[in-house]
């Protein structure tokens, strides 16, 4: 590299800073630090003529390395470091700090020691600033196409709003017919009209207005030229890497060509299997060819292999007037490459069966929402009566019973929060069609939290509808009648009630579907959650982004969710991915981890530890291999770096030369009677709680200086333990709240260092209280100005640091 | 509950701190318990539901001083079905030993302890007792190595507990 000539940049914000800080003192001091060839004042240095001072200096040669101390930085580097790569100079050769927020006006009331702390920060800028290497930017390629597991109302809600946007998309089903689960819903709550309707889309030319809602059969979804619909396939393989994946799919035989078959029904009429039919919860059964409703897409007849007896049959091959039937259809194996993936796998109702006492799958006359959604659809098996199972006469006494295996701790701890008005809405279509039908539903409490959803509640009441406060302990059948009896205790009353009943409707929990378990299988554990959803990366800003960046969630895959939710949540999902692939490349800039090759040593560490999944291990013999790191993977938070047991990991422009640099230039000088402290920060809310004290101008002492890394999970033990031999007299490691970390596990590790630590600490004889770790997030900058002020004390009152060597 | 009477909210967090009494603060007042328990079907002076309601709203006196924790047969049958895993059973044993020590015990049960401590059985056993079951071809009753017993007894405190419920009774 050519000779170091660094330019310092110094604005007093307008005189604000200049009234506190000595300005001369530091234009001084700066000069006669090594490499430093220029130094600029200024009322503000990110844009307008002091920005131009900064170009001129570049585009003449003067300098090569800019350092600017400037107000909120996090704001004034985009333009900054913007017009230095304008100007010819590699845009990662500069530093930037905020004299203000972290310096003059924390310290206020003591302007010299402000000043002192002033020289200390500037000269960590400059020393890293001289370490730092330039970096490249690298660009990888974007698959315009996305897949979109799950053929429910979430995905098929996001491809359609992807395809509108022009993108190619693959949608994938495992059934042989859309819907999911909501197909088999009947209707749904808060519009009561039917489940199985999509917003149609804009290939469809005939509808008035586009938002016009759409039976999935005539909304003209089949007909959208780049969707292609894969029903009755489920994903085998995916591998590659974001904006480039290739996902092999697995579809299964329908052995009936779509082309051909005209849904004319005479095949049914004469297939002589009859096999229970689920898509009706097996209250009734069906023939071996079949379609779930006639209103299904695709309308397309489907034979089901378990059951059917193929050649030895054939009855619908001589049938059938378009010679449809293709008994000797194999399944196939498609290979598709796309550029992102959404996951709309849905999810199902808990297996109630387990719950002895209440005798699902034993006594046919209990049975599930899911069921008796299923007797309410007039397509259903029993045509719209609601009828006992055991012998098809009409329940007249119907007991609900909620919560079935949900807020339950030994099974699903969470409130699958739509079965109140599930079983709401369920009792309410019930007593409409049948008003002298007698229900009563047993809740723990009723949650109707959404738009209209009380109106259901308030109906009910109305339409005589009982309810009872008691989870009831056990059902039980009356051996003489077979009539069910529901032992309950009403709390309110403090009464004990056996309530009899033709039929016992549970409500059961919302588990994640047999699809999401299936995703396990292809690699996708990682991104569920405790409870085997799929978690989101910020439930707040990023609900339906992944960790992995290319791979989206939406819908009942994530958590139970009534249908406008799962609406909102696909249409997300689409913008989400639409944003990811429209530029059809990915820039990430090098700051990434870098490995050693000669230190690496066989351990696996990091790839395990790696939230991104960036580190794979490469062979080099037979016995051993050494770490690789994905650029376009890693997001450079340098937890590896913090786990490598050997330092073979070093993240770039967070290297250990150039934070070690910076520590020593942060204790050189000290100004104040008051012991040094080190805080080192996260870039990201430990960081910002600085900022935010600072901005409120809270008071802490300024022997407190604050150091960034990009998330506390890079620190190494030996780092505390240098922090201590460059002169600190007490560490503070500030990192975002330990379940907030922005980078999953950093916070956390970084609490598990500090913690050994300690422990080395008080091996050498050295206090551990001088080293502490908080957490904290931007609106708790009083929380740093107080742990800033009590550090200080608690050094205070321990005396002065002891080290073998003497400093 | 009373109008105007005092809560005392800690309540709840003493209990917990008891061994048994940790699962305390999970209840939600579902009341699977109070219908699975065959105490509360045939008395309503017992409401395992009751009960945890009230120690969560720190009615501490109600609780202890009264014979409902007592009323308890320990067939866990709440404790096995209970969906929020509050070991209700476990927590009325808590609630025992706290009002043992406030000097709340019924008497039968200071009797069963003071037969212990004395006999090394709950229940004394009688002269017709003794007399009869020779006539049913049962062998004469062993001693019941009272000695070791109350070395134990006096090990876990349980014969200082029982002099202090003697004393203020």
């Amino acid at each position: 590299m050519d000779q170091v000539k660094v330019g310092v940049f110094l604005s007093d914000c307008g005189k604000q800073l200049s009234e506190i800080l000595d300005f001369n003192a530091l234009t001084n001091y700066v000069k006669k630090v090594s490499g430093v060839v220029l130094v600029g004042r200024s009322s503000e240095f990110w844009r307008g003529k002091g920005l131009q001072f900064i170009v001129d200096a570049i585009k003449d040669g003067k300098i090569n390395i800019v350092v600017v101390a400037e107000s909120l930085p996090k704001l004034s580097e985009v333009n900054i470091v913007q017009a230095v790569e304008n100007a010819g100079l590699n845009p990662y050769l500069v530093e930037v700090i905020d004299l203000k927020d972290h310096c003059a006006w924390p310290h206020r009331k003591t302007p010299s020691e402000a000043t002192e702390k002033a020289k200390a920060m500037l000269l960590a800028a400059i020393e890293r600033a001289k370490l730092l290497e330039p970096l490249e930017k690298l660009e990888f390629p974007v698959l315009k196409s996305v897949l979109v597991i799950g053929g429910g109302i979430a995905g098929m809600q996001a491809a359609v709003d992807l395809t509108d946007l022009g993108f190619e998309v693959h949608l994938v089903e495992k059934a042989p017919f859309l819907g999911g689960l909501a197909a088999q819903a009947g209707r749904f709550f808060p519009t009561d009209d039917c489940a199985i309707c999509i917003q149609s889309p804009v290939s469809d030319v005939k509808t008035i207005t586009h938002t016009s809602r759409k039976c999935v059969y005539r909304s003209g979804f089949s007909e959208i030229s780049n969707l292609n619909i894969l029903t009755n396939s489920r994903i085998v393989s995916m591998e590659g890497v974001p904006g480039n994946y290739k996902v092999t799919i697995e579809k299964k035989p329908r052995y009936v060509s779509d082309l051909k078959c005209v849904a004319c029904d005479l095949c049914t009429a004469v297939c002589p299997v009859e096999a229970p039919d689920e898509y009706n919860a097996k209250l009734k059964t069906r023939k071996a060819i079949y379609m779930n409703v006639p209103n299904v897409h695709p309308p397309v007849y489907v034979i089901d292999e378990s059951v059917c007896k193929f050649h030895d049959c054939a009855k619908c091959v001589e049938v059938c007037p378009t010679k449809a039937i293709e008994l000797d259809q194999k399944s196939e194996r498609i290979t598709l490459n796309v550029g992102s993936i959404i996951v709309a796998t849905g999810f199902q109702e808990f297996d109630s069966s387990v719950i002895k006492e209440y005798h699902y799958g034993d006594y046919p006359n209990v049975i599930t929402n899911l069921e008796l959604a299923r007797m309410i659809d007039g397509f259903g098996p029993t045509g719209g009566v609601i009828a006992r199972p055991s012998d098809r006469k009409p329940a007249k006494k119907i007991v609900m019973i909620q919560c079935v295996g949900s807020r339950d701790r030994r099974y699903n701890p969470y409130c699958s929060s739509i079965c109140c008005m599930i079983s709401l809405k369920h009792a309410l279509s019930i007593k409409s069609a049948y008003p002298d039908t007698d229900i009563t539903i047993c809740y723990i409490d009723i949650r109707t939290t959404g738009r209209q959803h009380e109106d259901y509640y308030e109906r009910a009441r109305e339409m005589g509808i009982k309810f009872v406060k008691g989870r009831p302990t056990e059902i039980s059948r009356d051996p003489e009648t077979g009539r069910l009896i529901v032992d309950v205790e009403d709390a309110l009353l403090r009464r004990f009630l056996e309530l009899e009943a033709d039929l016992v409707v549970l409500a059961p929990a919302m588990v994640p579907s047999e699809g999401t378990k299936e995703l396990v299988q292809i690699g996708l554990e990682p991104l569920l959650d405790e409870d085997g959803f799929f978690k989101e990366y910020n439930a707040k800003l990023r609900p339906t982004e992944t960790r992995l960046r290319g791979i989206y969630i939406c819908g009942g895959a994530t958590f139970p969710k009534d249908a406008p939710t799962t609406s909102l949540h696909a249409h997300s999902a689409a913008i989400k991915a639409a944003k990811f692939l429209t530029a059809g490349k990915i820039v990430k800039d090098q700051r990434t981890a870098v490995i050693n090759e000669e230190y690496c040593g066989d351990c696996q560490f990091c790839p395990v530890i790696c939230p991104y999944g960036a580190i794979s291990l490469e062979p080099t013999s037979e016995e051993h291999f050494v770490a690789r790191v994905s650029d376009l993977l890693c997001e450079g938070c340098g937890v590896c770096v913090g786990t490598c047991p050997l330092n073979a990991i070093e993240l770039r422009h967070s290297r250990p030369n150039q934070m070690l640099a910076q520590m020593k230039a942060l204790m050189s000088v000290n100004g104040t009677s008051k012991p040094l402290v080190l805080a080192i920060c996260c870039s990201e809310c430990g960081h910002t709680a600085v900022d935010s004290s600072g901005m409120a101008m809270m008071q802490y002492p300024a022997n407190v200086r604050v150091m960034k890394v990009p998330c506390t999970g890079i620190l190494q033990v030996h780092q505390f333990l240098e922090a201590f031999k460059a002169g600190a007299q007490g560490v503070m490691v500030v990192g975002c709240k330990s379940d907030g970390c922005h980078y999953e596990v950093g916070s956390q590790k970084a609490e598990k260092k500090v913690e050994l630590a300690r422990m080395l600490l008080k091996e050498y004889g050295i206090e551990p209280d001088r080293l502490e770790m908080f957490n904290m997030v931007f609106i708790e900058g009083n929380k740093f100005a107080e742990a800033a002020q009590t550090t200080t004390e608690k050094l205070e009152k321990l005396g002065s640091l002891q080290l073998m060597g003497g400093s | 509950m009373e109008h105007g009477k005092t809560i005392s909210l800690a309540f709840s967090d003493v209990v917990k701190s008891r061994l048994g009494g940790e699962t305390l603060t999970l209840c939600y007042q579902c009341g699977t318990c109070a219908s699975s328990c065959p105490v509360a079907k045939i008395t309503p002076r017992f409401n395992p539901r009751e009960v945890i309601k009230l120690s969560l709203l720190g009615e501490k006196d109600e609780v202890i001083s009264g014979d409902a924790i007592w009323l308890c047969c320990s067939c866990f049958n709440c404790q096995e079905r209970c969906p929020q895993k509050v070991e209700i059973a476990d927590v009325i044993y808590a609630l025992r030993n706290i009002a043992l020590k406030k000097g709340y015990i019924p008497n039968i049960y200071s009797e069963f302890a003071s037969a212990l401590l004395n006999d090394g059985r709950i229940v004394k056993v009688s002269k017709f007792v003794e007399n009869k079951r020779p006539t049913l071809g049962l062998p004469p009753l062993q001693p019941t190595g009272v000695d070791v017993l109350r070395k134990i007894l006096s090990a876990t405190g349980f014969d200082k507990l029982q002099q202090k419920k003697e004393e203020t009774s």
